[in-house]
């Protein structure tokens, strides 16, 4: 299946310039790359959840996480799983007000055997908030990664919006990527999409780059890169979207 | 010594031959036209040029400055000095014409053994290269091709090819959906490339762009064979009485 459509689908739903400049007030515990001082109320206020400890096949860590959202909060974490993971990450957000906003991102890159899934779950228990999910992943060698989806809207959780998608590239003949939307809508008047996507890197792309060239092996990098840069935006850490990019370099 | 000599070469793709035994020899400093109506195998043979996959060569030779070029990658005969404006040229999203054409000299300069370009360099030569080809400033932040109109690809591809500077351009069906304008851009810019030591391959079915790039000699390609070569009366030829006369 040719990877076009999902390169141009992927993140082109949430622009960078849009997302969410309010410190988000969670219930939850966090931890993970958060700044030391209170942000300012305009600050954007990113978190990171960098999920890279090196596990064995069989050996799979687990994250769970749990996100209660409030009348006009906002909620933006974005996922990083490094290659040599395996890990389970269960997420679940509860949208308790109205106004609010969530923006669920993250991008996996798996290799070896790797197994790696992400359960989500968003639940607008009451309406008039968004929640948006972008999730990208480059699956190599013999990799087994899964994205769960599942985007439950209340029935009085009216003028919902709930987006999701979630696009994948394999790398090889043996990675094997599983992706399945659920959405439970009860309320009417909603919008809510879903997309996923699996896909190859494009080789047309490939052959003009390689044409101008772009050896092969880089331009596959390049193509790499754009299709996680749109999770990635807004991220200004450039240690980390280093470590990013030489993990691509890696698969 | 010529630049390109093509001898025997039969290609084709999958289980079908298009080229039937080619013969082309180009020199230093000429522009040579490729003309044939549709399915002549002029696509074939910038394929094959170019190294395309899937495309598969069954027998024959092409000496490129002297070295074998089908056994060079296409990232190679790029470096080499050959250079495609292709047809259709293709959408990368993500991937900034700029950041493009960095990574394409870099990609160059190392194989030279050189290290990257400096970046005011860079910068000059892009300024340079885009006023050239009356290039808007704001599509170096563009991804490559993505949102262009045929005439802003076509002028892309002029402009990459200005950048990179070859040796050989091979300009694939460059006039096809062009208007005046931009064709007038297309030309100049090939001509501007064009020196002693450079030459082109113009390979099309109109005669249009042949008014601007004018031609040293003139090649008719039709069902995969090379009916008819001469100069530039073969153009008017072809103008009065079609391509069925050969």
């Amino acid at each position: 299946m040719d990877s076009n459509s999902s390169k141009n689908n992927a993140g082109r739903l949430s622009e960078p310039g849009r997302v969410h400049s309010r410190f988000a007030s969670l219930a939850a515990a966090e931890y993970g790359l958060s700044s030391a001082a209170a942000p300012a109320t305009h600050q954007p206020e990113k978190k990171i959840r960098l999920v890279s400890e090196a596990q064995g096949g069989m050996d799979r860590s687990c994250h769970q996480e749990v996100f209660t959202v409030g009348e006009g909060e906002h909620l933006d974490i974005t996922f990083i799983v490094l290659p040599g993971t395996s890990a389970e990450i269960p997420v679940t957000v509860d949208i308790t007000g109205p106004g609010a906003e969530v923006e669920l991102k993250g991008i996996y890159l798996s290799s070896g055997t790797d197994n790696v899934t992400f359960d989500i779950t968003m639940n607008h228990r009451v309406g008039g908030s968004i929640s948006r999910q972008l999730f990208n992943g480059l699956a190599t060698d013999k990799a087994k990664c899964a994205f769960n989806g599942k985007i439950i809207v209340a029935q009085d959780a009216q003028k919902t919006e709930a987006y999701q998608e979630n696009h994948n590239i394999v790398l090889s003949d043996d990675a094997t990527v599983d992706t399945k939307p659920q959405l439970e809508i009860y309320a009417d008047d909603v919008k809510c999409s879903h997309g996923a996507t699996v896909g190859k890197l494009n080789e047309d792309e490939q052959f003009y780059m390689r044409s101008r060239g772009i050896p092969e092996d880089e331009a596959k990098v390049l193509q790499m890169i754009s299709f996680v840069a749109p999770v990635l935006a807004g991220i200004e850490d450039e240690d980390l979207t280093a470590k990013i990019e030489n993990a691509i370099r890696s698969l | 010594m010529s630049l390109l000599k093509i001898t025997g070469l039969r290609a084709g793709i999958g289980d079908k031959e298009i080229l039937k035994g080619i013969d082309l020899e180009i020199g230093p400093g000429e522009i040579h036209a490729v003309m044939g109506p549709n399915g002549a195998g002029k696509s074939t043979l910038s394929a094959v040029l170019t190294g395309k996959p899937d495309y598969e060569v069954t027998a024959g030779t092409i000496e490129f400055m002297g070295r074998n070029l089908l056994e060079m990658k296409p990232e190679e005969r790029a470096w080499a000095g050959l250079f495609m404006s292709f047809q259709y040229p293709i959408e990368i999203p993500g991937v900034s014409i700029t950041n493009f054409m960095k990574t394409a000299i870099n990609s160059k300069r190392k194989s030279e053994g050189l290290g990257p370009i400096k970046g005011g360099d860079f910068l000059k030569l892009m300024k340079e290269k885009m006023a050239l080809v009356q290039m808007k400033p704001e599509f170096a932040k563009r991804e490559v091709n993505v949102g262009f109109s045929g005439g802003e690809k076509k002028r892309n591809e002029i402009f990459q090819m200005a950048m990179l500077d070859p040796v050989l351009a091979i300009l694939d069906e460059t006039d096809s959906g062009l208007d005046v304008d931009a064709l007038k851009i297309v030309a100049d810019g090939v001509n501007a490339l064009h020196t002693p030591e450079k030459s082109a391959i113009v390979i099309t079915h109109y005669q249009k762009l042949l008014e601007y790039v004018k031609p040293d000699k003139v090649h008719i390609l039709k069902d995969g064979k090379i009916v008819a070569e001469g100069g530039r009366e073969l153009i008017d030829k072809i103008e009065s009485d079609g391509f069925e006369q050969f």
